[in-house]
């Protein structure tokens, strides 16, 4: 019950995963002005989580 | 209405005046940032043993079990409802615990969610014994989401307290080599703002 501690990952950003962090918060911002809130999304990631399980 | 799991989790500990904050990647469109996840992560702020006893009680009458036996000297339990299953975590994070500071800045998402703040959040991802390449992608969109929102102060103060500046640089550094090659306004604006 206590977390088996690992190691935690060292930090090493290259461009392609600054600019991948870009673009995944425009698809966010994309889905807002589409008249999607947080709180939609949010629920749907639940739902897709219950569906899995 | 929001799952069944995570709803009756919120409600008993509402009932029995325990704060909870969603962790992970759950709670990801509270900063405006979101990804798939496969996991309901909870954290509480139990204060005895004895109130674990009577939460952990009060879930099992709601036909939510564990099949461990939490103790509050833990990081974490698993519970199980009907269709899904969700991890209640005793602190933010394996690597720091609750103090008083934390829980007043924990923020209302809607209903009955609540989040840690966001600098506290970031503290999470960062932080946690078992921080993997994802932690690192989340920390980055949460910074280019919010850089304007961000308590910078606090930030600094938070990552002091848990011994990461150094790791906090090395993310920071990626908007440099952002704004060098790509002259991105927003990598500018983080960069003075963490200065």
């Amino acid at each position: 019950m206590s977390q088996k501690k690992g190691k935690r990952a060292p930090i090493h950003i290259t461009l392609a995963d600054i600019e991948r962090a870009y673009k995944k918060v425009e698809e966010f911002q994309r889905l807002i002005e589409r008249g999607k809130t947080p709180e939609r999304i949010f629920k749907d990631m639940l739902r897709l989580i219950e569906v899995d399980k | 209405m929001i799952s069944s799991i995570l709803q009756t989790i919120l409600d008993v500990a509402t009932r029995h005046k325990i704060t909870t904050a969603i962790i992970g990647g759950l709670a990801l469109p509270a900063y405006n940032v979101a990804r798939t996840t496969l996991d309901i992560d909870i954290c509480i702020k139990i204060q005895s043993q004895k109130q674990l006893n009577t939460f952990i009680e009060a879930l099992k009458e709601k036909e939510i079990n564990t099949i461990q036996e939490p103790k509050i000297v833990h990081d974490l339990f698993t519970v199980f409802g009907k269709r899904s299953e969700a991890e209640i975590w005793l602190k933010p994070c394996d690597a720091f615990q609750w103090d008083d500071q934390m829980v007043e800045k924990i923020q209302l998402f809607f209903g009955d969610v609540h989040v840690l703040a966001i600098e506290d959040y970031i503290l999470t991802k960062l932080a946690r014994s078992d921080r993997s390449s994802v932690d690192i992608d989340d920390v980055l969109k949460i910074i280019i989401a919010n850089k304007d929102s961000l308590d910078w102060e606090y930030l600094h103060f938070r990552l002091k307290w848990v011994g990461l500046e150094s790791d906090f640089i090395e993310i920071i550094k990626a908007f440099e080599l952002d704004f060098n090659n790509n002259i991105r306004n927003i990598s500018r604006d983080i960069l003075d703002k963490f200065k």
